[in-house]
C-alpha cells in the first residue's frame, strides 16, 4: 500500500507541484492550502509523513508539528520556510523536526529526505 | 521706496513748511519793528510840532520873544532828527514817498525860516503871521495824518500776522494728519500681507508662500521676502523629512516585501524543477498550465516591485480625486504579509457612497503604512487592527480610524508623539514616522489625532476634507 503524505502550504502552486512530484514517486498525496482544515484532517486520520510550511495564517507550521507529535509521535514532519529565524529553528528542533527546507525548495533534496523519512 | 526714505521725505516736507512759516513771521516782525521805529520819530515830530505851535500862539498872543527862541530851539533839534532819519522814514512808512519826505522837510525848513525872519523883525507883519500860521497848520496836519495812517497799517499787519499764524498751524496740522494717514494705511497694508503669509506658513501652505516672491522695495517687504524664503527652506526640509520618513518606513516594509517576493520565486523554482524532472510524464495541457503559472508568478513579482518603487519614489505632491477606501485597501495590500507574519488580523470597514477626497494618494498611503507598522510593533504577541473609513456627520470630512489592540501609549508621552525625532523604539526608530505623517496630513488641510489607553490600544484618527460633489469643485 502506498505511503500517505499530507502537504500543507498556503501557496497553491507549492501544493500542486509537491503533489505531482511525490505522486510520480508512487506516494499518495493530500494537499491543503488552509492550515485549519489540514489540522482537522490530521486529527481525523493518520499520515505517514507531514510536509508543512512554517508561516501560515491561523494555524502555523509549529502548531501542526506540535499536534502531530502529540497524536502520532512516530510520524515525521518536514518543514518548509521562506525565512527561518534562529528562535523558530531551535523551537522546531526541540519539537523533534525531521528536516528543514528553506525556500526555494530543491526538489531532488526534498525527494531524498522524504524517502529517508519513510524508510524507503 | 523704503520706509526710512518715506519718513525722511515727510520730515523734509514738514521742515520746509515750518521754515517758510518762520521766515514769513520773521519778515513780518521786522517790518513791524521798522514801522514802530518810524512811528516813534513821527510821534516825536508830532509832539514837537504841537509844542512849537503852542510857542507860536504864545508869541502872537503875548508878544513874548523868548517863545520864538524856544520854538526855534525845539524846531532845529527836530529838523536835524528828521533830516538824519530819512532812511528809516522812507523805508518804514508806507504812505511816505521820497517826494513826500522832501516836501515835509522843505515845509519844516520854510516854517523855521519864517520864524527866524519873524524874530529879526520887531513888529511881525500880518502877512508873515498869516503865512507862519498856515504853514504850522499844514505841518501839524501832515504829521498827524501820517501817524494815524501808520498806526492803522501796524495794527493791520499785526492782525494779519495773527491770522497767518492760525492758518500756518492749521496747514501743519493738516500735513501731519495726511502724512500719518498715508503712513498708517501703507504700513497696515504691508503688515496685512505679512500677516497673511505667516498664517499660510502656520497652516502648512508652504509652497504657495514660497512661490509668491516679489522684489522687495521697503523694510516690511524685505521681511515678507524673508518669510517666503523661510517657507521655501521649510518646504525643502519638509520634503527631505518626508523622504527620510519614507525611507524609514521602507526599511520596515522591506523585510515584509522580501518574504512576499520569496513565495512567487519559490513557486517559479518549483514549477521549473517539476517541469524538468517530469517532462516526459507531463501532457501538453500540463506544460501549458505550468508556463501560465510561471507567467502569473512573475507578474506577481512585478507588482510587488512596482508597489515598492512607487512608494519609495520622491515626487512632488500631486493632488487627485481619489476614493479613500481604495487608498486604504491598497495600503493594506502592501503590509498584508507583514500583518500575517505578526499574527495581526486586520478588519477593514469602508462606508458606502463616500465622497472623493483630493489627495496625493502615495503620501496618504505612506501615512497609513506608518500607522500600521506602529500598530504591528505595539502588538508583539499579535492582535487586531481595525480600519474604518467613514464620513463625518457634517458630510465635510472623510475620517479614517486606525485602531489597534496593542500596548497603548503612556499618557505623559502622548503630547510628544508627533514631534520630529521623538521615538520610544531607541535605535530601531527614527522618530520621523509620525512627524512626517502629521506634516502630510496638515498639507492636505486635514487633521490627525490620537487617543490611547495604556494596555488597551491606540486609535489614530485622520480627517481629510471631502470634495463636495454638489458644488462641483
Amino acid at each position: 500500500m502506498a505511503k500517505r503524505i499530507i502537504v500543507i502550504d498556503d501557496e497553491k502552486i507549492v501544493c500542486d507541484m509537491a503533489k505531482k512530484i511525490l505522486q510520480a514517486e508512487g506516494y499518495e498525496v493530500e494537499t491543503y492550502t488552509d492550515s485549519e482544515l489540514a489540522l482537522e484532517a490530521i486529527r481525523s486520520q493518520r499520515f505517514d509523513l507531514v510536509i508543512t510550511d512554517l508561516k501560515m495564517e491561523n494555524v502555523s507550521g509549529m502548531d501542526i508539528l506540535k499536534e502531530v507529535n502529540r497524536l502520532y509521535p512516530e510520524t515525521r514532519v518536514i518543514m518548509l520556510t521562506a525565512y527561518a529565524t534562529l528562535d523558530a529553528t531551535i523551537e522546531a528542533i526541540r519539537e523533534r523536526i525531521y528536516d528543514f527546507f528553506p525556500k526555494p525548495v530543491k526538489i531532488d533534496e526534498l525527494k531524498k529526505s522524504v524517502k529517508k523519512a519513510l524508510g524507503d | 521706496m523704503t520706509i526710512r526714505k518715506r519718513i525722511l521725505i515727510a520730515a523734509v516736507i514738514q521742515a520746509i513748511v515750518i521754515c517758510l512759516i518762520c521766515d514769513f513771521g520773521y519778515i513780518s516782525f521786522k517790518l513791524v519793528l521798522t514801522k514802530l521805529h518810524a512811528i516813534e520819530i513821527i510821534d516825536d515830530l508830532n509832539i514837537s510840532l504841537l509844542e512849537m505851535r503852542k510857542a507860536e500862539k504864545n508869541y502872537f498872543l503875548y508878544k513874548d520873544p523868548s517863545s520864538l527862541n524856544e520854538l526855534v530851539t525845539i524846531g532845529q533839534e527836530r529838523y536835524e532828527v528828521l533830516q538824519s532819519s530819512r532812511m528809516h522814514l522812507v523805508s518804514g512808512l508806507h504812505g511816505l514817498s521820497d517826494k513826500d519826505y522832501s516836501r515835509l522837510l522843505q515845509n519844516f525848513k520854510n516854517y523855521l525860516e519864517l520864524i527866524q525872519a519873524a524874530i529879526k523883525t520887531h513888529e511881525v507883519p500880518a502877512t508873515l503871521e498869516g503865512e507862519i500860521r498856515r504853514l504850522g497848520h499844514v505841518l501839524t496836519e501832515e504829521s498827524a495824518t501820517l501817524l494815524r495812517r501808520e498806526r492803522k497799517t501796524v495794527s493791520y499787519i499785526v492782525s494779519y500776522n495773527i491770522i497767518m499764524l492760525i492758518v500756518s498751524l492749521a496747514v501743519i496740522f493738516i500735513i501731519q494728519v495726511v502724512l500719518w494717514q498715508y503712513f498708517f494705511r501703507f504700513l497696515i497694508q504691508e503688515l496685512n500681507i505679512m500677516e497673511q503669509r505667516i498664517k499660510m506658513v502656520s497652516n502648512g501652505r508652504l509652497h504657495e508662500v514660497a512661490v509668491q516672491t516679489v522684489a522687495p522695495h521697503n523694510e516690511i517687504q524685505i521681511a515678507v521676502k524673508a518669510i517666503s524664503d523661510m517657507a521655501g527652506e521649510l518646504e525643502k526640509r519638509e520634503q527631505e523629512l518626508l523622504q527620510s520618513g519614507k525611507l524609514a518606513s521602507l526599511g520596515v516594509l522591506i523585510s515584509g516585501v522580501a518574504h512576499e517576493l520569496g513565495n512567487p520565486l519559490n513557486n517559479i523554482s518549483l514549477i521549473a524543477q517539476t517541469y524538468l524532472s517530469l517532462y516526459d510524464l507531463l501532457g501538453d495541457d500540463d506544460k501549458k498550465n505550468y508556463m501560465g503559472d510561471v507567467y502569473n508568478q512573475s507578474e506577481r513579482i512585478k507588482k510587488i516591485v512596482e508597489n515598492l518603487l512607487d512608494f519609495s519614489r520622491q515626487k512632488k505632491q500631486e493632488l487627485h480625486d481619489c476614493q479613500m477606501g481604495d487608498i486604504v485597501q491598497h495600503s493594506i495590500g502592501l503590509v498584508a504579509n507583514q500583518l500575517k507574519i505578526s499574527k495581526v488580523k486586520h478588519h477593514v470597514a469602508i462606508a458606502d457612497n463616500l465622497p472623493p477626497v483630493s489627495v496625493d494618494a502615495p503620501q496618504i498611503q505612506q501615512v497609513l503604512i506608518n500607522l500600521y507598522i506602529n500598530a504591528i510593533q505595539a502588538m508583539p504577541q499579535g492582535g487586531d487592527l481595525f480600519i474604518d473609513v467613514a464620513l463625518d456627520q457634517e458630510h465635510e470630512q472623510v475620517i479614517v480610524t486606525v485602531r489597534d489592540t496593542g500596548t497603548g501609549i503612556k499618557k505623559d508621552i502622548l503630547p510628544y508623539i508627533f514631534d520630529p525625532f521623538f521615538t520610544t523604539k531607541s535605535t530601531k526608530g527614527t522618530g520621523l514616522g509620525l512627524s512626517v505623517s502629521y506634516g502630510i496630513i496638515r498639507q492636505h488641510q486635514g487633521e490627525i489625532l490620537v487617543e490611547s489607553a495604556e494596555g488597551r490600544g491606540t486609535t489614530f484618527i485622520i480627517k481629510i476634507p471631502a470634495k463636495s460633489q454638489d458644488k462641483g469643485d
